[in-house]
């Protein structure tokens, strides 16, 4: 759980650090706190990839982490007539990078357990050098979406700090394994703690002035 | 799983290609202002920028680059015409994010339908 709380307060702190009241309305604030705690939660996923790792509990969180950027995706699909028009041939290569770390993520949770996984993998070796190596381009793809876009991130320190803290993630897995074993929170927490961090960044920055 | 995930997929490539079934307005692309390709409709009124600089938008004032509407060379110009959504962007969403940073009511920073109704405004 602590694992968690850090990931959220992590990301959603360093969107704070400028411009705290900064918002674009509460639908695009929310939806936008939703795609900040699907990313929270890929860090959480790769803080707990050590060791003896519980793989169902990895895999039931990374169901969790898809079905929240899901909301974040068809949020603004749905509610915006226009945003469509921002994932056709000719959008900004940000929303590119957001819909491949999208797919590779749906990719890599729905093919890691057998029996999908031998179908996609000749051996277990193979499948953690894929998983691992796919898992570092979603967090790259996604990061790049983020900062790019640049609005919450709007100063250049804040993008260097968050994918300094995308990167310590992903890359820093001798560090990780110093750590130990970290537990994997359970979906319904990770869900609940979304909502929570989502609701209370749509808050702070839609409060009258 | 994988098959919600599929269901889900393909009904976002639906959405793409057809449109929200449930937002309220829906921009239509069309050859707007002579465009050469069907572009989407934009709102701008004069009436809700009275306090800004002309020059901001109007260069043209200054440097005698053109005349007349702004949609006369940014949409017709065949050097102009591809920078169309980069400009636009760049001017009019950073001017309104700015006023957002400074916690001032300055136009919709992201709300894309906000801009890309076209309107019958002076």
């Amino acid at each position: 759980m602590r694992v968690l709380l850090a990931s959220f307060a992590a990301v959603f702190l360093l969107t704070f650090i400028a411009n705290p009241t900064r918002g674009a309305g509460w639908f695009w604030d929310a939806g936008n706190a939703l795609g900040f705690a699907a990313f929270a939660g890929l860090l959480h996923l790769t803080m707990t990839s050590n060791g003896r790792l519980d793989v169902r509990a990895h895999q039931s969180l990374g169901y969790g982490v898809l079905f929240v950027a899901l909301v974040h995706v068809f949020w603004f699909m749905l509610g915006d007539g226009a945003v469509v028009e921002f994932l056709k041939v000719g959008a900004p290569d940000y929303m590119w990078h957001g819909i491949v770390s999208f797919i590779l993520l749906g990719y890599i949770i729905t093919v890691a357990l057998v029996p999908d996984r031998f179908k996609a993998h000749r051996d277990y070796a193979s499948f953690r050098y894929w998983h691992r190596v796919l898992a570092v381009i979603t967090m790259g793809t996604a990061t790049y979406h983020i900062v790019v876009s640049n609005f919450y991130l709007g100063t250049w320190y804040q993008g260097v700090l968050f994918a300094g803290l995308a990167g310590a993630v992903a890359f820093g897995r001798s560090f990780r394994a110093k750590l130990g074993q970290l537990p994997v929170v359970g979906i319904a927490v990770y869900v609940a703690v979304s909502l929570v961090f989502a609701a209370a960044f749509t808050v702070a920055r839609n409060l009258p002035a | 799983m994988k098959v919600f995930f599929v269901i889900v997929f393909i009904t976002g490539v639906f959405i793409v290609v057809f449109g929200s079934p449930v937002a309220k307005e829906k921009p239509v692309r069309d050859h707007y202002y002579g465009s050469p390709e069907p572009i989407l409709p934009m709102s701008f009124a004069h009436l809700d920028h009275v306090t800004e600089n002309c020059i901001l938008c109007h260069h043209n004032y200054a440097d005698d680059t053109g005349g007349g509407l702004c949609m006369n060379c940014h949409v017709t110009d065949p050097q102009l015409w591809p920078l169309l959504e980069r400009q636009y962007h760049d001017l009019c969403r950073s001017c309104h994010e700015e006023k957002a940073a400074e916690g001032v009511d300055g136009g919709p920073p992201r709300e894309c339908m906000a801009c890309h109704l076209g309107d019958d405004l002076p």
